[in-house]
């Protein structure tokens, strides 16, 4: 029956990547404004979403990273847990912030002339990719008893990099252009179709996201236990 | 059966990784600062949006690059992790 669900929720996933992917490229019309960017503005419809997505799992890695050291003393079993939902937020995380860090030179070096500048919102989000990247390292490399103590305190000041720079194309306008949503009179999308291909595509993305999220999740229980048990299998022995 | 569909999903990535090198670096040349002297707006727009799509493609690639990438290196270390819990 679990099988069963999880293989109808890879199915419906797939099927909405695919529809996203029509969206993106078959019905949301190119920007053809006087100063628009033709087909390049597509990839928003990849961008921008992984952002997004990549602000949800590091938030999901912070809560984790709260729930270990809330639990750590008082319940083991649910600090497990959190510190298993820490490493999985964080890392599919980075998987979709990495995303966000390729497209957007791919993009800038057609819209802007240049890969890289070192505005802001692209700094800023760099940061937090390499806070992210530094957290797994650890993860990886450490070894002792308070290895999930210093990642989860990590992981919590990694998150506070995620506010900044969501609000960095606002306190500070530079190369970046300003919001799509919430910023200026001019920002946004100019036809519902573009908004509705980005809608789907933050839907499909997400649906996607959840369900690597999960497979990462139980790998990492799994991997859990496998440990508990061989230390319990050394103090039998 | 199993490390078949592993393998596929890991050559899938590299490959697509590959394809979307190879968009970039075989890219034509941009159109220089004075193409006015040199080409036709229609050709200079039909470069544009040449290089555009390009681009376009290079960074749809890289995505499911990346993402299937990371899915391989799951599905490998959740055989991994099961093997040896076993």
């Amino acid at each position: 029956m679990k099988k069963l669900a999880i293989s109808l929720y890879a199915a419906v996933t797939v099927a909405l990547l695919i529809w996203g992917f029509y969206q993106a490229i078959y019905v949301a019309p190119a920007d053809d404004r006087l100063g628009g960017q033709g087909e390049l503005y597509r990839i928003i419809f990849y961008h921008v979403p992984s952002a997004m997505i990549a602000f949800l799992f590091f938030a999901i890695s912070l809560a984790g990273s709260i729930g270990y050291l809330s639990f750590r003393r008082s319940r083991d079993a649910w600090a497990q847990i959190s510190d298993a939902w820490a490493l999985a937020g964080a890392e599919v995380g980075v998987v979709f912030c990495t995303v966000v860090l390729i497209t957007g030179p791919l993009w800038g070096r057609r819209a802007w002339g240049i890969w890289w500048t070192w505005d802001a919102r692209l700094t800023t989000t760099l940061v937090l990719w390499l806070i992210y990247v530094s957290y797994l390292l650890l993860r990886r490399f450490a070894a002792g008893p308070q290895v999930q103590t210093l990642a989860a305190v990590l992981g919590i000041f990694g998150a506070l990099d995620v506010p900044i720079v969501y609000m960095s194309n606002r306190w500070w306008r530079m190369q970046h252009p300003a919001p799509v949503f919430g910023g200026d009179a001019d920002s946004g999308f100019k036809d519902p179709r573009m908004l509705h291909a980005f809608a789907w595509n933050i839907l499909a993305w997400l649906a996607w996201g959840l369900l690597i999220l999960v497979v990462r999740y139980y790998v990492e229980r799994q991997s859990q236990k496998a440990a508990a048990q061989e230390v319990q299998d050394v103090l039998n022995a | 059966m199993k490390k078949l569909a592993i393998g596929l999903l890991f050559a899938l990535p590299i490959a697509l990784l590959g394809w979307a090198c190879s968009l970039i670096f075989f890219a034509p040349s941009e159109p220089p600062i004075d193409w006015m002297r040199r080409m036709s707006v229609a050709d200079h727009d039909a470069l544009v949006a040449h290089l555009d799509h390009l681009y376009l493609v290079a960074a749809y690639a890289v995505t499911w690059a990346i993402q299937l990438g990371y899915l391989a290196w799951l599905g490998l270390r959740s055989d991994i992790t099961r093997n040896s819990a076993s």
